[in-house]
């Protein structure tokens, strides 16, 4: 059998066989690769999407963990920050006293991370009651102060004389800040 | 001279079929690089997309980083707070306690508070008094208690109690 192929049909048949074969080819050599790495790329974006919002929801139970800290150490956390003056300690418990004195403090080796230093106190009180009110004022005062042994209390006269410690302490300062 | 009656024909390379078939791989062809184009700008977003993801990442994770140290060192400061304010209740309590614990009839004239004892200085109407209102109550209290006396003007005694609590034994004790 013969085949009678005209001119025309030939280049028919070849441009026909040419675009089907590049077809092929662009698909198979290009398309489906890019399609593939398309797909693993998506896969990999869900993940870390995923990821992201793992970090965020954790991010954001630590902030409201910090908050409600925050809120709850209201007190300490600025009694910490603030420097002890004994100018305004005086002022401020001046009133559970007859008289009272505060020495320039002295600063004791740090302790838990924390820099202490280390006041004397001396005072008149009219009666024991006088000195309760003061240590229980002492608690909500702007710094964190603790009294210390040992306590002496000496009568003089209608009045009670009382020497003794106390402890300040602060937040260490950031040596490296301080030294530019 | 004509050898034809009729016009010729005009012929093209384009026929009927040849623009089927180039309409239809036109189409095909449009379709694949279409779809290549948008493939190719896809990754480019995911990459920048994944880009950015990880910088939100770093910076949440610094983020977290920062809150905890801050959680710690507040944890840190209420703990050492909590600890002082207690120290100074407690210290509060044992001086109102030991006032306390002083008889209307005895004089105090002098007290050293220690951490590990207590001297008291003060008069007393006579040894009885002082031996089972003042004592008695300091020697449940204390380990070692040690007193003397000596005669003030009025007949009365004067009396300096000194007391002081064994570390070692309380130890011992609880061991």
């Amino acid at each position: 059998m013969k085949i009678n192929l005209t001119r025309q049909n030939t280049y028919l048949l070849g441009v026909s066989l040419f675009l089907l074969i590049f077809v092929v080819v662009f698909s198979f050599s290009i398309l489906i690769p890019e399609g593939k790495s398309y797909r693993i790329k998506k896969a990999e974006l869900k993940k870390e999407s995923l990821e992201l919002k793992q970090l965020s929801d954790f991010s954001i139970e630590k902030e409201v963990i910090l908050q409600k800290l925050q809120g709850d150490n209201l007190h300490a956390i600025k009694a910490f920050d603030t420097e002890f003056n004994a100018e305004r300690f005086i002022k401020q418990h001046r009133s559970f006293f007859s008289s009272l004195s505060v020495s320039k403090s002295v600063e004791l080796e740090n302790e838990d991370g924390f820099s202490v230093y280390e006041v004397n106190t001396t005072s008149e009180i009219s009666s024991p009651k006088s000195f309760y009110n003061f240590l229980e004022a002492v608690n909500k005062s702007d710094w964190i102060i603790a009294v210390n042994l040992p306590i002496n209390f000496k009568r003089e006269g209608e009045m009670i004389s009382s020497s003794f410690t106390m402890r300040v302490y602060n937040n260490l300062k950031d040596t490296n800040s301080t030294k530019q | 001279m004509k050898y034809s009656y009729i016009k010729p024909r005009h012929k093209t390379v384009f026929t009927k079929d040849i623009q089927l078939l180039l309409t239809f791989f036109s189409v095909t062809l449009f379709m694949l690089f279409s779809t290549y184009a948008f493939l190719l700008f896809r990754d480019y977003r995911f990459v920048e997309e994944v880009a950015d993801i990880n910088e939100q990442k770093s910076e949440l994770r610094a983020g977290i980083l920062k809150m905890s140290d801050e959680i710690a060192t507040i944890e840190k400061q209420s703990l050492l707070a909590e600890k002082v304010f207690t120290k100074n209740s407690v210290l509060r309590d044992s001086i109102a306690n030991l006032f306390d614990l002083v008889p209307s009839r005895i004089t105090l004239s002098e007290a050293k508070i220690m951490e590990d004892g207590l001297i008291l200085y003060g008069i007393t109407p006579n040894k009885d008094v002082y031996n089972f209102m003042l004592q008695a109550p300091l020697r449940s209290i204390f380990h070692r208690t040690y007193s003397s006396f000596y005669p003030d003007k009025n007949g009365w005694l004067r009396f300096v109690s000194t007391n002081y609590i064994d570390e070692e034994e309380e130890i011992g004790n609880e061991n």
